[in-house]
C-alpha cells in the first residue's frame, strides 16, 4: 500500500493506494490541491520508498523547493532514494527528438530504465507538459501501465483546463484506479475546498465529495456539520460536550433550576482526520420551526434517546420526518443505558421504523468512549453514504 | 457602479474609464512601450490594488521600476514566475509570490487565488478609503512569454478561467502580447477573450496607440508617451 498521509482519506481508501495503482490528482484551476500530491510523496519517502517525480515544467531544485518537506526532499535526492527528471530533461529529450513518436519512445526508454536502474516503487508525475507534448494517450502511454500488480505505483497531479467531461472521460475509460477531482467554491474568493472520489477499481465507495482545509505542510478533511437531534432531555447536550474538544452551549434553566437548550449546542473535534462541528438542536416542540434550518446542508443525523422513557419514541419519529432528514446517513444512540430501562433493540427500529443498515447502539452520553464510538460510526456512514 | 480609469483621455472622458470585468488586450511590436503601457494602466488609482504577473522581469527588478515611477507600491501584488528559475530557494510573502516557471499554470492558478485572498482579507493595506470588492486591475506581463512556454489552446482555456474570476471579482484584466511574434490566429484567438484591444505602433517621430472595442471613442492612431509611470496623449 502506498498511503497518501491524509488519514480520513487513507481510511475512505481502505488504508491507502495499492501497490500497481494509477492514481490521478485532477486539479481544478486556483485551487490550492497540490498538498495531496506533496503529502503522498512525503508519506512514500517516510515508508523508505525510492521514489521517481517527473516535474517537467521546474527545475529539480525548483520543484525540492515548492515541496511541503523541501529539507527531507534535499536529503532524499542527494541519498539517492528520489530521483527527479527535470525540466532539463524534457528540454534535451524535444532538442533532440524532433518527432513525437521518437519523444515517446525517448520518455518511455528513459522513465523504464530509471525504474530499473534505482528499484522505483512509485512514479510521481506533473503531467500538463507531457500531456501537451505526446497528448493523453501518448503522455499515459510512456508511463509504467495500470492495473499491474505488484509493479510500480504511478501518481500522477494535472491541472484540468478540460473541467467535467475530461473526469468523465478518465472514469468511463478506466484510464486510472483511482480519481480524485479537487475543486473549490469560488465566489469573489475561493472559500471552500473540497475533493471528490470519483471512482476507485478496487472499491465500492460510491462518488463522494468532502471538504477539506489546508495547513502549510497538511490537509485536514471536514465535516461542516453533523446534527445531534432528540426528543427534550434525552441527554443530547451531554452528547455534545462530551463528544466535542471544545464548544458551547446556548440554554436557560426555569424556575424549577431545570435547563433546556434554546437555540443549539455547538462542539468542535478533531476526529480519525476529520474536522467535524456537531450541532445538538432543541429537544422542545417550541422550538421545531428553527429545526429544519438546522439540518440544512447537515451531512448526516446522530439521533439520541432517552433508554427509560419509551413514551418518546413517538416524538423522535416525529424528528425523523423533517423533510432534509430522510435523505442524511442515520444513528440511533439509546442513551441512559446506565440507568435501569425496558428499551431494547427491536421496539426501536419498529417505532422509529428504522431501516435495516441503520445502526442503533446502547450508550451512556456520560462515558466519552461510548460517545466517540457513535461518532466513528458516523464518519463511517458519512463517507459511505450515497448522497 | 465602480470604472477603471484608464489614463486614456478619450476613454476616460468619454466611458469614464472601463468597466468591471472587462479585459484589455495590449498589442504591440518589440522595442515599443507597449510593457510600459500595460503597467500605466495597472497603475492602481486610490482605492485600488494592482496584481502583476510577471513573466519577463524578476519581481525585484518591478518593484524598484515601481518605487521610481512613485507607484504605491502596498497596493500592488506580484505573481513572479522568472527568480525561481535562478533562485530555487526564495520563499513567498503576502505581496510577492513565486512560481517555478512561466509554464507552471497550476501554481500560477494557485499563487492567483492566494494573493486575491490577501488583498479581499484586508492584507495589503487597511486604508480607509478600502472599496468592496476591492477594485483590483491584474496585468499579465506577458502573454508572449506564456505562449512560448504553453499550447496555444492550452493556455486560452487558462485564460478563459482567469477571465471568468475577474469578471466575478469585478476586476479588470490587462494583457500584452507582440503582434509581430504570432500569426493571424493566435492573434484572433487571444482577442476573442478580450473587450478592449489597444494597438501600439512605433514610427520614427514616436510611438501611437489605437483603441478597439469602446463605443463612441475613436479609432484613429493617437501619438503618445510614457511619462513617470503614467500615459500621456500627446495632442
Amino acid at each position: 500500500m502506498i498511503r497518501t498521509g491524509i488519514t480520513g482519506l487513507d481510511e475512505m481508501l481502505g488504508s491507502g493506494i495499492p501497490r500497481g495503482s494509477r492514481v490521478v490528482f485532477s486539479l481544478d484551476p486556483g485551487v490550492e490541491g497540490r498538498l495531496f500530491m506533496f503529502r503522498t510523496i512525503e508519506t512514500a519517502l517516510t515508508e523508505q520508498k525510492k521514489v521517481l517525480i517527473i516535474s517537467p515544467h521546474s527545475t529539480g531544485m525548483a520543484f525540492c523547493s515548492e515541496c511541503s518537506s523541501h529539507d527531507k526532499l534535499v536529503n532524499h535526492v542527494n541519498d539517492g532514494s528520489v530521483v527527479i527528471l527535470d525540466s532539463r530533461t524534457r528540454e534535451t529529450i524535444n532538442l533532440s527528438e524532433k518527432k513525437l513518436q521518437s519523444r515517446k519512445r525517448a520518455w518511455k526508454t528513459l522513465i523504464q530504465e530509471t525504474i530499473n536502474s534505482n528499484s522505483i516503487d512509485v512514479v510521481f508525475v506533473y503531467f500538463d507538459l507531457l500531456y501537451e507534448d505526446l497528448g493523453l494517450d501518448g503522455a499515459l502511454n510512456v508511463l509504467p501501465a495500470a492495473g499491474e500488480k505488484g509493479k510500480i505505483t504511478t501518481i500522477i497531479e494535472h491541472l484540468n483546463l478540460e473541467g467535467d467531461s475530461l473526469i468523465a472521460r478518465f472514469v468511463s475509460e478506466r484510464r486510472f484506479d483511482l480519481i480524485i477531482s479537487v475543486h473549490s467554491a469560488f465566489t469573489l474568493v475561493p472559500f471552500f475546498n473540497f475533493f471528490t472520489l470519483e471512482y476507485i477499481s478496487w472499491s465500492q465507495i460510491p462518488r463522494r465529495s468532502v471538504p477539506y482545509s489546508t495547513g502549510t505542510k497538511s490537509i485536514s478533511l471536514y465535516i461542516p456539520k453533523i446534527i445531534i437531534m432528540g426528543p427534550a432531555s434525552s441527554g443530547k447536550s451531554t452528547f455534545v460536550s462530551n463528544a466535542s474538544e471544545r464548544g458551547l452551549s446556548v440554554d436557560r434553566g426555569d424556575s424549577d433550576g431545570f435547563r433546556t437548550t434554546v437555540a443549539m449546542d455547538l462542539g468542535w473535534l478533531h476526529f480519525r482526520g476529520f474536522d467535524i462541528t456537531i450541532f445538538g438542536t432543541p429537544g422542545q416542540p417550541r422550538f421545531d420551526p428553527i429545526l429544519p434550518q438546522l439540518v440544512r446542508n447537515a451531512m448526516g443525523i446522530i439521533l439520541v434517546i432517552d433508554a427509560t422513557k419509551p413514551d418518546t419514541l413517538a416524538r423522535a419519529r416525529e424528528l425523523l420526518m423533517l423533510p432534509s432528514a430522510s435523505k442524511l446517513p442515520l444513528v440511533v444512540a439509546v442513551n441512559k443505558t446506565d440507568l435501569p430501562h425496558l428499551m431494547d433493540e427491536v421496539m426501536v427500529r419498529e417505532s422509529l421504523r428504522l431501516r435495516d443498515d441503520v445502526p442503533v447502539f446502547f450508550i451512556s452520553s456520560l462515558k466519552r468512549s461510548d460517545v466517540h464510538f457513535v461518532i466513528e460510526t458516523m464518519v463511517d456512514r458519512i463517507t459511505r453514504h450515497p448522497y | 457602479m465602480y470604472s477603471y480609469v484608464t489614463g486614456i483621455s478619450l476613454i476616460d472622458e468619454v466611458k469614464e474609464g472601463i468597466p468591471p470585468g472587462s479585459n484589455v488586450l495590449i498589442l504591440a511590436p518589440s522595442m515599443s512601450s507597449g510593457e510600459q503601457l500595460g503597467y500605466a494602466l495597472s497603475r492602481p488609482r486610490p482605492g485600488e490594488y494592482a496584481l502583476i504577473l510577471t513573466t519577463v522581469k524578476r519581481s525585484v527588478e518591478l518593484l524598484d521600476y515601481f518605487s521610481h515611477e512613485e507607484f504605491d507600491r502596498n497596493r500592488i501584488g506580484i505573481i513572479d514566475s522568472v527568480t525561481k528559475l535562478s533562485t530555487p530557494d526564495i520563499a513567498d510573502n503576502t505581496q510577492i509570490k513565486f512560481v517555478s516557471s512561466p509554464s507552471d499554470l497550476t501554481g500560477i492558478g494557485i499563487k492567483f487565488s492566494s494573493v486575491v485572498e490577501s488583498v479581499f482579507n484586508g492584507e495589503f493595506s487597511d486604508a480607509e478609503d478600502a472599496l468592496f470588492p476591492p477594485p483590483i486591475r491584474f496585468y499579465i506581463d506577458s502573454l508572449t512569454t506564456l505562449l512560448m512556454y504553453r499550447k496555444l489552446e492550452v493556455l486560452y482555456q487558462f485564460l478563459h478561467v482567469i477571465t471568468a474570476k475577474l469578471k466575478k471579482m469585478e476586476a479588470v484584466g490587462i494583457y500584452i502580447l507582440n503582434n509581430e511574434s504570432f500569426d493571424e490566429r493566435t492573434l484572433a484567438l487571444m482577442k476573442q477573450l478580450m473587450n478592449v484591444v489597444i494597438e501600439v505602433k512605433a514610427e520614427q517621430h514616436g510611438e501611437f496607440l489605437r483603441v478597439r472595442g469602446v463605443i463612441g471613442v475613436s479609432q484613429e492612431w493617437m501619438p503618445f508617451r510614457i511619462h513617470q509611470g503614467q500615459l500621456e496623449l500627446i495632442s
